[in-house]
């Protein structure tokens, strides 16, 4: 309801600024934070932002009155990955400038290695270790620092095999607790009866003179680490360890979607989204194909698309001998059993006032021919496959963890035995150490039952560890496709590029450089002519505004670019493309929680 | 999820005594004249006199005891305002799925027609119903429901259109659902809440509504007592008898708090549960639980 | 905005229409032919062919329909039967005392509800909290004539403050017997109207009070007196607006009833007195007056309301 402009004043009147003076010092601070247009966007309220911009403000607000703490809690989270790493170059530059101290919490290990000087590590609501940021990376201390570590998929290389999940789930934060909170699932403690009876203290550990300090909380922290079994019940896996079947499953093309803008007094259509803009691709039987992007790239409406939940504008969509764009309503009745869907969020897609045990069966339900006593059988069949307790079908959704949950919508994408699921980030609401479990099932899962999946993710770590094949997308359009080790290893198009160069890695004694890719997305409704990146490539030319690239083969891959780049990629680099200057790191504590939010 | 319901119900205790004060009185109400000793209809010739041993509340101009006629009142007060509630949500909240899941023609004409009765308060709407069919039982529970449906059809409206996009909902048309199952089974189930919280406040409204009508001498004819009849006589008799206008109101007024506090209590517990669905889901992103 | 405003201009038409035809379509409910129902029960034969002729009864629906709005346009509202007078005029001369007394109710419930609901919102678990909570419980549900009633008891009967029967005094006459004829009946109905609107204002406030710009606010050192004042109200006084200008809709509906029991001059008790006379065509005039100013008021208060949101002015 307030200006922008405002907001960022009142902080400044509230501590003793006359209001002009405020006015005209949050129309400079906009311009630092790097708001275009700061005179106008001041007057502007907040709905007339993006996301992006609202941060930048927020910061705009916080670096008002010169702090000397800055308190950044999860700044990045609701983000894009690319504007995220525009915010952290931001949040840094504001610390240069006013030497301020920066706490900063977050759960991504990237964010940390890349920003902090020290870390924190917090568990159940104590702080388990902490020290400088090289030494907790490179040679933990506790059992579930290291745990956490590990179990993280990596962009920068394969996993063979199974993450290593750590079992079991974040502790309650209501419960009795006796003894070390992590002591149930910790690899160290090897059965011993003192982590359950004693908390342990946080004791200094030894560390080179003139260093921050190191310190521990775990009664063996100085013994040997015990590497965490790989998941129980899950035998190692290789995601793409099954060939592909030549035959395709599903086969999309030239699929468009394009949505209607209603404005004005008639709701007259005055202009159109471009959600998804003449896409081509295939499945195979047992391969899962990973699609990749930013927000609003369209990768959600393209896995609505193919069961048909919106209506292409045109294309093709053939799943086996059905062409799911044009089919009737029995034809597409069988498909939607044949290709079943898992949400992003497990707690909106399970209907609340039914019981997980329904939930998982309705499709059967729906199928009619199944009688309930057989119905129930399946449930109980699949909850033990996935990992729940049959005992507990007939619980409601709410009373599950968010893990569980996704396990339900999992069991019941499964119930009719489809040969394709569409995940539309199924990870992306859980937990780390959470989200190496679901993983680790869903790798086998599609092992044993020869599925294909559909991994839809703006995580690019985790695609790249679940995916045979990655698609890239920009704004409606495949960028890039190919197989995934192409992809991350040698990606030839600018924007698999800069993205990759985005993301935080998880490995300190990186160049800082600054973020490789600036401003923001164009708006879909007017996307740019010709190739669509243009407008943020550091390799555009002429021709790209003027004539839309084609999807070429480049080497196995095929790119959609007028200049792919050849040389090839190293993600330890940070990205040879990035411009920007190095930063020296000043000093900043760092916080991080992989558990809970409640934790902290 | 029932038993959960009731418990957190039961917690407030001002509503379990609401509960039982009705139930009282519609047991009394069925008894006529036991408890008083008098019958409702009966006239003597102690006219207009106030609270006494004889006369617990004073009586009318006709020497009728107006504790008897309080409680017999209560018989089509209670009558009245279950059957307008139950006939509105019949006609209402069907009308407003209808309008909410499939939007657009469907939802603009139903909309136009609910903004029209919505625009007027319910007692017009009903005087004029009333004004048209004469007055009885019968039409003052259609005149009252005519009024009150467009309230169930806004709120299931609303409900429908925020379930619609829900995750669950879109997973129902993946795995094949049609949309009357869809309505039927998953729509309507979730947006009960809201919906038995006005039931009992139009429960509540009707009661006074058909008060009103019969202060102004449309509602039920005599001789039946009703208690904005009582009230319309003792308007007549006011510098004469001032108790014989207070107690009607009193009890009227009770009976409403009684079904307020009941559906203020009802809000409170379906609330919680809703929110259960809803507080993991409120916090978005990666790392969240 | 302007788009919104249009919009809600081209909604609003229809609704009116359709208002005036329900209206005039009650004519067909009741016994009897429509042009007996319009010349009432002691009608001649002579009188009913009158009639019959003048609204020419005797066409297709559609068009009698289109007679009939025709006439309203032109100001002829018929006839009341009671005592001859222009419906028109009838309804013309007591549209002001029903306005005085509205503004009156109005100014009172918001001067009585905005107090009551700042207190229950901010700390419904104080004494005084709880209290204002137990007042706002029984004025919503004692109904407004029977508070009327009361009042009347109490300040005309018993204490002689104030006159029991309400004459039409304009404001502009006379300020101070203006303020004694229609302060009883604007307290009855204020006092019922002020308990929703608090009730409003409490929810809508401690709604606001747990959003994150509340806590923005606070981290920023803002003092709570300033949050409130600055943040919360405005946010939570926006929606209160509307609610406040539909309950002026029904302030015209509740003050029928009210209108009736203080004999006071106004459109309400003109409505009751036709419909209790069977005065078929005051009926109708009355009822559409009182339609058309609430659909107005709606529009109007969206109006205000989407003003009001920056989210919809500035789109």
């Amino acid at each position: 309801m307030q200006r922008i402009g405002d907001q960022i004043a009142e902080i400044i009147t509230l501590h003793g600024g006359t209001r002009s003076e405020a006015q005209r010092r949050a129309v400079d601070l906009l311009d630092m934070v790097g708001v275009p247009q700061p005179a106008t966007r001041a007057r502007q309220f907040p709905h007339q932002f993006s996301g992006g911009m609202c941060q930048r403000a927020m910061i705009a607000m916080a670096m008002a009155n010169r702090p000397q703490l800055l308190i950044a809690d999860e700044p990045t989270t609701a983000v894009d990955v690319s504007v995220q790493a525009q915010l952290f170059d931001l949040l840094r530059t504001a610390k240069q400038d006013t030497g301020a101290a920066v706490l900063l919490i977050t759960h991504d290990m990237g964010v940390v290695a890349e920003n902090a000087d020290r870390v924190c590590v917090m568990y159940a609501g104590r702080v388990v270790e902490s020290g400088p940021v090289d030494d907790v990376f490179t040679q933990p201390a506790h059992p579930y620092t290291r745990a956490l570590l590990n179990c993280v998929p990596r962009l920068d290389r394969d996993v063979d095999g199974a993450l290593a999940a750590i079992p079991g789930g974040p502790p309650d934060p209501m419960a009795e607790r006796r003894g070390c909170a992590f002591a149930p699932r910790c690899p160290q403690r090897q059965g011993r009866e003192l982590c359950g009876s004693e908390i342990p203290v946080l004791l200094g550990m030894p560390t080179s003179p003139g260093k921050p300090q190191r310190t521990a909380a775990c009664h063996f922290s100085t013994e040997p680490p015990v590497s965490m079994e790989p998941d129980e019940g899950a035998a190692p896996s290789r995601a793409g360890e099954v060939p592909p079947d030549d035959e395709p499953l599903l086969e999309v093309t030239q699929l468009v979607k394009r949505f209607a803008i209603r404005k004005g007094v008639l709701s007259r259509t005055v202009g159109e989204v471009h959600a998804v803009d003449d896409i081509s691709f295939t499945i195979r039987r047992g391969e899962t194909l990973g699609l990749v992007g930013e927000s609003g790239c369209g990768k959600s409406t393209t896995s609505r698309l193919l069961l048909r939940l919106v209506e292409p504008t045109s294309g093709d969509i053939r799943i086996g001998s059905v062409e799911v764009a044009t089919a009737g309503r029995r034809s597409l009745t069988a498909v939607r059993q044949r290709v079943q869907m898992v949400f992003q969020d497990p707690l909106a897609s399970l209907n609340p006032r039914w019981s997980v045990g329904e939930n998982a069966a309705e499709p059967l339900r729906l199928r009619g021919d199944v009688s309930r006593s057989e119905r129930m059988a399946r449930v109980h069949e699949l909850f033990e496959r996935v990992g729940l307790l049959p005992a507990h079908s007939g619980r409601l959704p709410h009373e599950f963890s968010g893990g569980q949950r996704q396990r339900v919508a999992i069991a019941r994408a499964l119930i009719t035995d489809p040969e394709l699921v569409l995940l539309d980030e199924p990870v992306s609401a859980l937990d780390v150490s959470v989200q190496a479990q679901v993983l680790n099932l869903l790798a086998d899962l599609k092992r044993e039952r020869q599925l294909s999946y559909l991994f839809v993710s703006h995580d690019l770590s985790v695609v790249r560890h679940i995916s045979d094949r990655v698609a890239v997308m920009y704004l409606g359009k495949i960028v890039e496709i190919g197989p995934k080790r192409t992809m991350f290893t040698a990606p030839r198009h600018p924007y698999t590029r800069a993205l990759l160069a985005s993301v935080p890695v998880p490995e300190t004694g990186r160049a800082r450089t600054g973020a490789p890719l600036q401003g923001e997305v164009p708006s879909p409704t007017d996307p740019p002519t010709g190739c669509r990146f243009r407008t943020r490539c550091p390799r555009a030319e002429d021709v790209c505004a003027e004539v839309e690239p084609p999807l070429n083969d480049v080497g196995g891959t095929a790119v959609a670019c007028h200049f792919p780049v050849l040389e090839p990629w190293d993600q330890t680099i940070a990205g040879a493309d990035r411009t920007g200057d190095t930063t020296m790191p000043s000093d900043a504590n760092v916080m991080t929680t992989g558990g809970p939010r409640h934790a902290h | 999820m029932r038993t959960e319901l009731l418990r957190r119900f039961l917690t407030d205790r001002w509503s379990v005594v609401a509960l039982a004060f009705l139930l009282a009185m519609l047991l009394s109400s069925l008894l006529n004249g036991s408890l008083t000793g008098f019958e409702a209809t009966a006239t003597s010739s102690d006219t207009l006199i106030g609270p006494s041993p004889v006369h617990w509340l004073g009586s009318d101009e006709l020497g009728r005891d107006s504790a008897s006629r309080l409680m017999f009142g209560a018989r089509s007060s209670l009558l009245v305002a279950a059957g307008s509630a139950l006939a509105a949500a019949l006609v209402g909240v069907p009308l407003g799925v209808l309008a909410g899941y499939f939007g657009r023609a469907v939802d603009a004409i139903a909309m136009r027609i609910i903004d029209v009765i919505l625009a007027v308060p319910t007692v017009l709407v009903a005087l004029v119903f009333i004004a048209a069919l004469g007055p009885s039982t019968t039409n003052m529970i259609i005149a009252i429901a005519s009024a009150s449906a467009p309230q169930f059809a806004r709120l299931a409206r609303a409900g429908t259109l925020e379930i619609r996009e829900r995750d669950f909902v879109l997973a129902e048309r993946a795995m094949g659902a049609g949309h009357l199952t869809i309505m039927v089974r998953v729509v309507l189930p979730n947006i009960l809440a809201p919906l038995i919280v006005q039931f009992v406040v139009t429960a509540a409204g009707a009661i006074v509504v058909a008060a009103g009508l019969s202060f102004l001498g449309l509602g039920i004819p005599p001789p039946e007592p009703t208690w904005g009849g009582m009230l319309q006589q003792a308007k007549a008799y006011m510098y004469q008898s001032p108790w014989y206008g207070i107690f009607p109101g009193v009890v009227l007024t009770l009976t409403v708090i009684a079904l307020d506090r009941i559906g203020a209590s009802l809000r409170r517990a379906m609330g919680s549960t809703q929110d259960l669905g809803r507080a993991s889901a409120s916090a978005p992103g990666r790392g969240a639980t | 905005m302007r788009a919104y405003v249009i919009r809600r201009l081209g909604q609003f038409i229809p609704v009116l229409l359709l208002a005036t035809i329900i209206v005039w379509a009650m004519l067909f409910a009741l016994p009897g032919s429509p042009a007996q129902v319009l010349a009432g029960e002691d009608a001649t034969p002579e009188q009913i062919a009158a009639i019959e002729a003048r609204y020419g009864l005797d066409q297709p629906v559609w068009l009698q329909y289109l007679t009939w709005l025709g006439h309203l346009f032109q100001g002829d509202w018929g006839t009341s039967l009671v005592n001859g007078h222009a419906v028109a005029q009838l309804i013309g001369d007591r549209l002001p005392a029903t306005a005085q007394l509205a503004v009156l109710a109005m100014a009172l419930t918001l001067v009585i509800a905005v107090p009551l609901g700042i207190a229950v919102g901010l700390h419904p678990r104080s004494w005084y909290g709880r209290l204002t909570n137990g007042f706002l419980a029984t004025g919503l549900a004692a109904p407004t004539f029977w508070i009327g009633l009361l009042l009347i008891l109490l300040l005309s009967v018993k204490l002689n403050w104030l006159p029991a029967a309400s004459r039409f005094v304009p404001f502009w006459e006379s300020p101070v017997g203006a303020l004694r004829h229609t302060i009883l009946p604007a307290l009855a109905i204020a006092l019922h109207a002020s308990t929703v609107t608090a009730r409003f204002v409490a929810s809508s406030l401690s709604e606001v009070m747990h959003r994150d710009f509340i806590r923005t606010a606070r981290a920023k050192g803002a003092s709570e007196g300033t949050v409130l004042r600055r943040h919360a109200l405005r946010n939570a006084l926006v929606p209160t607006i509307t609610v406040v200008g539909l309950q002026l809709g029904s302030l015209l509906g509740g003050a029928v009833v009210t209108e009736v029991v203080f004999a006071y001059p106004g459109l309400g008790r003109l409505l009751f007195t036709a419909i209790d006379g069977r005065d078929f065509s005051l009926i109708q005039g009355s009822v559409l007056v009182v339609i058309a100013i609430f659909i107005v008021l709606n529009l109007l208060v969206d109006v205000l309301y989407a003003f009001l949101d920056p989210r919809i002015r500035f789109d």
